[in-house]
């Protein structure tokens, strides 16, 4: 006789028409749109509604190309690394100032996502104003405090504009990532790091042989999220600086879009989309593998 | 000795909240600040005096209720079929059994690292089809997409916690699945559900790629896309711009206040086991 148990989980139709709406909404908005940017990426399609002639593999020969495409790849590539690297140093260091014992402590760890919250318009505002060469505060206090002789354009000048929009978008998700290393923190048993502390390990020592293999799965995943979603980001670079000065932040969502929607070459625009999801798929699996590893899976 | 640590310990903690802080601070007293002041070269840590110009201008110049209306429509949309259809599938990825279910949960699992820029070429075209383009529907349906399978993740350590004694207690009391999912499983698990729906109003709130191309009318744009505007003009109305920036964030951070913590509480339990 079937248990009560397994009588619950086998009801396989349940099941699928609970999964139905979702999965539904994911194939006709991910994966038919995936089918469709492939196909398209074969096509000379310039805009909606244009006729469309087959031309086989000539959108691709020509994106391979095309030097600015190439000049694109290395600025993601740039703001990849660094955006990952910041946010993943910077939300260590956070969660472990955060993880002291001291007064107010559950409020300022839950508080501390605020710049994650912010939406991105009210982000790329604040920045623009507090960076602003005439009105902004940071030109006026590096000024009196005698560091430089004449205004930095953060935005606007091709030297300056990349680590800008870096330090920007690490400001913002740092927090985000922090909130997850401190949960990490708070699982080391506390009866470990008194041993240690009667032991007389040094802070380093106890950081090196305690703290951090307990958070180093963590870290790897954070790692891996911190590198798909910084890759992708679009808004906060397009909203800041449009891609500019001259293309200085042009990453490479940023030119598929300009290339759909001011130089109407949509094909061209799917199939470099196409050969980023391909690139992206490599890593996609190496971050699920990792999540499972972790025996994640339900 | 003791001290010295004491001392070190406050300083950190205060370095990083002014870090993230002070930023939002400063928006948020120029704002406040009459236009002279504002734009005073010698700017003022504390404002000397508080008005609420920038506030009446902005309502004045702006469309802002209209695009505040629009995005809140959106948004509220959005947050409530995510809620819906995410917990739905995660119920059936977690709690039911049938072939195919992992590669379903792997799925989803997959989708948010999809560009967004890749999915927006065809669905435009899509919409264009359907004659949705340039509609509040479009957005919904785009932003339900980015929000969804990420929630049906989120919502894993919540379902866990759901003993499954429970749900079989209410099964021999022959209650049907139906009734054990909407009268004990989602209470038990609200928490989770308030969690993904604040996500998701998040997301869509403050989404300005789909918001910028699927929506064209001026009648229907969203707040990113109707301010994002104004930062482009030559001269930006500062005062304005700012007393915008407090309004579009009040509404998250409201939401945040509200449910932030079962937020926190799901985004960890996801990631750290």
């Amino acid at each position: 006789m079937r248990t009560l148990r397994q009588k619950i989980a086998e009801d396989p139709f349940l099941g699928l028409l609970l999964v139905a709406p979702l999965l539904f909404w994911v194939i006709v908005t991910l994966v038919y749109p995936l089918l469709y940017a492939s196909q398209l990426g074969f096509y000379n399609v310039r805009y909606v509604g244009a006729p469309a002639r087959f031309i086989g593999l000539s959108n691709y020969s020509r994106i391979l190309g095309d030097p600015n495409f190439w000049k694109a790849c290395l600025r993601s590539l740039i703001w990849t690394v660094c955006n990952v690297a910041f946010q993943v140093l910077g939300s260590l260091l956070v969660a472990l100032v955060l993880n002291q014992r001291f007064r107010g402590r559950t409020l300022i760890r839950n508080w501390i996502i605020l710049p994650w919250v912010l939406p991105t318009v009210v982000l790329a505002i604040m920045w623009t104003w507090i960076l602003d060469p005439t009105h902004g505060v940071v030109n006026y206090l590096l000024k009196s405090g005698g560091l430089i002789a004449s205004p930095l354009k953060f935005l606007s000048s091709p030297q300056w504009v990349m680590p800008t929009v870096i330090f920007i978008n690490v400001w913002r998700w740092t927090p985000y990532f922090a909130i997850i290393v401190l949960a990490a923190l708070q699982t080391i048993p506390k009866e470990l790091m008194e041993a240690a502390l009667v032991d007389g390990a040094s802070v380093m020592r106890r950081f090196w042989h305690i703290t951090l293999p307990t958070i180093r799965p963590v870290l790897s995943v954070i790692t891996l999220i911190s590198f798909l979603w910084s890759i992708n980001i679009f808004d906060t670079i397009w909203l800041l600086t449009r891609g500019g000065p001259l293309d200085f932040t042009t990453t490479l969502p940023i030119y598929i879009y300009k290339r759909a929607f001011q130089d109407f070459r949509f094909s061209e625009a799917a199939a470099m989309s196409v050969i980023m999801f391909l690139f992206l798929l490599g890593f996609a699996v190496a971050y699920l593998r990792t999540l499972f590893r972790e025996g994640a899976e339900g | 000795m003791k001290g010295i640590k004491t001392v070190a310990k406050y300083l950190s903690v205060f370095a990083v909240i002014s870090f993230f802080a002070s930023p939002m601070y400063w928006v948020l007293i120029c704002s406040f600040k009459p236009t002279p002041e504002l734009l005073s070269l010698k700017p003022t840590f504390v404002p000397h005096s508080f008005t609420l110009e920038h506030y009446r201008r902005l309502f004045q110049q702006v469309d802002f209720l209209r695009y505040y209306y629009n995005s809140f429509l959106v948004a509220s949309s959005t947050a409530l079929i995510t809620a819906l259809a995410a917990t739905f599938a995660a119920y059936s990825v977690y709690r039911c059994r049938y072939p195919g279910r992992r590669f379903m949960f792997r799925l989803f699992l997959v989708s948010y690292v999809f560009p967004k820029i890749l999915v927006l070429i065809p669905l435009y075209i899509l919409f264009a089809r359907i004659g949705i383009l340039d509609s509040p529907l479009a957005l919904v349906a785009a932003h339900v997409t980015l929000t969804a399978p990420f929630s049906v993740w989120i919502l894993r350590a919540f379902f866990e916690s759901v003993p499954k004694e429970v749900e079989e207690a209410a099964l021999v009391d022959g209650a049907t699945r139906v009734q054990i999912i909407f009268r004990i499983f989602i209470p038990l698990a609200a928490p989770g559900v308030a969690a993904v729906g604040i996500n998701a109003f998040l997301m869509s709130w403050s989404e300005y790629l789909f918001a910028s191309t699927l929506v064209i009318s001026d009648q229907f744009k969203t707040l990113p896309v109707g301010m994002s505007f104004f930062l482009q003009q030559y001269a930006i109305e500062w005062g304005i711009m700012m007393a915008g920036s407090v309004l579009i964030a009040l509404p998250p951070i409201i939401g945040f206040a509200i449910a932030g913590k079962y937020f926190i509480q799901g985004l960890t339990a996801g990631s750290v086991k």
